[in-house]
């Protein structure tokens, strides 16, 4: 009898830390291939853009206790709220146009990026 | 008599299985892997055959690596680079006047934010920090990868915000992520290098 229940209570806990999961250990590391052209070519491609693959943190359902079975009746089943409206990305602070746009940086042609703030 | 000793050996058990559980997932989550981890940044002069370039204003001076060349930028900036023969930039730095929103608290998503609206399709942190001691004073720094929008280029890179006594500058180093782990040692030592007034 207590067997199980030991077990039980040692399974349910492993399950709870594991699915607990860790939001922020999301492996960030993209796997773009190596740059091949130069930061000081005029020249903007005109080619879609590599994006590498992204990652999305997987959500997983909280464990949920054990529920005793009962004779009542089920429970009307409850309405969800309405998903809050996606919040919208504030806009780019002062977007320099890309493709030689600026004051022709490198980083507006596929350079490396600099440390201006934008403007 | 036994039966009562079975069962606090299995509630033992439970319990060192349930801390063992948490031990090792808060472990995980923490400690992620190592390259996470800033590196620390110890202040130093760069060698005396590193040349030397002073921003505009004045108040900073960026060295680097004689294998480097001075090139092109903001005229308030000043950067090098190194460039193959391909025409593929292998090492950049830049130092610039603060000119926007910079702050130490919040710079490394700042960084991203900017790289996101400016010239990257794509940006991640790898590793941050805050406080980090320079030459003159105290910067915040983040180590980051991106992707650009135009060529889809890799490159990752480090840049830090730093306060001098009386203004601050942001001090970039970058390479194509591909170089990243050869050239880091040499672009890290540049911006424990770089000083601010």
């Amino acid at each position: 009898m207590s067997f199980p229940l030991a077990r039980s209570a040692a399974g349910l806990a492993l399950l709870a830390a594991l699915t607990a999961g860790c939001s922020t250990a999301v492996a960030a590391h993209s796997s773009a291939p190596k740059p091949t052209a130069t930061a000081h070519s005029a020249k903007p491609s005109a080619s879609p853009t590599t994006m590498p693959p992204s990652v999305k943190p997987s959500v997983k359902p909280s464990a949920k206790p054990s529920v005793k079975h009962t004779t009542e009746p089920p429970a009307p089943p409850t309405t969800q709220p309405p998903a809050p409206p996606a919040t919208t990305p504030a806009p780019p602070p002062n977007p320099i146009p890309q493709g030689n746009g600026g004051d022709h940086d490198p980083d507006n042609n596929g350079g490396p990026s600099d440390g201006d703030g934008n403007i | 008599m036994t039966g009562r000793t079975a069962r606090r050996g299995a509630y033992a058990l439970a319990v060192i299985a349930a801390v063992a559980a948490i031990v090792l997932t808060v472990a995980g989550c923490a400690g992620g892997s190592p390259g996470r981890t800033f590196p620390s940044l110890v202040p130093a002069a760069a060698p005396a055959s590193w040349p030397r370039l002073t921003l505009p204003n004045g108040t900073a001076v960026l060295s680097y690596p004689p294998s480097l060349r001075r090139s092109a930028g903001d005229t308030d900036a000043v950067s090098a680079d190194q460039v193959s023969t391909d025409d593929t930039v292998q090492l950049y730095l830049n130092a610039t006047p603060r000119q926007g929103a910079e702050r130490l608290q919040g710079w490394a998503a700042f960084r991203l934010r900017l790289l996101r609206s400016d010239d990257a399709a794509s940006a991640h942190e790898v590793a941050a920090a805050e406080g980090v001691r320079f030459r003159g004073g105290t910067g915040s720094c983040i180590i980051d990868t991106y992707v650009t929008r135009i060529g889809g280029h890799h490159y990752e890179e480090i840049a830090c915000l730093v306060q001098g006594q009386a203004s601050a500058s942001v001090i970039v180093a970058a390479a194509p992520a591909a170089m990243w782990a050869q050239e880091r040692p040499l672009l890290l030592r540049a911006v424990a290098a770089y000083l601010v007034r």
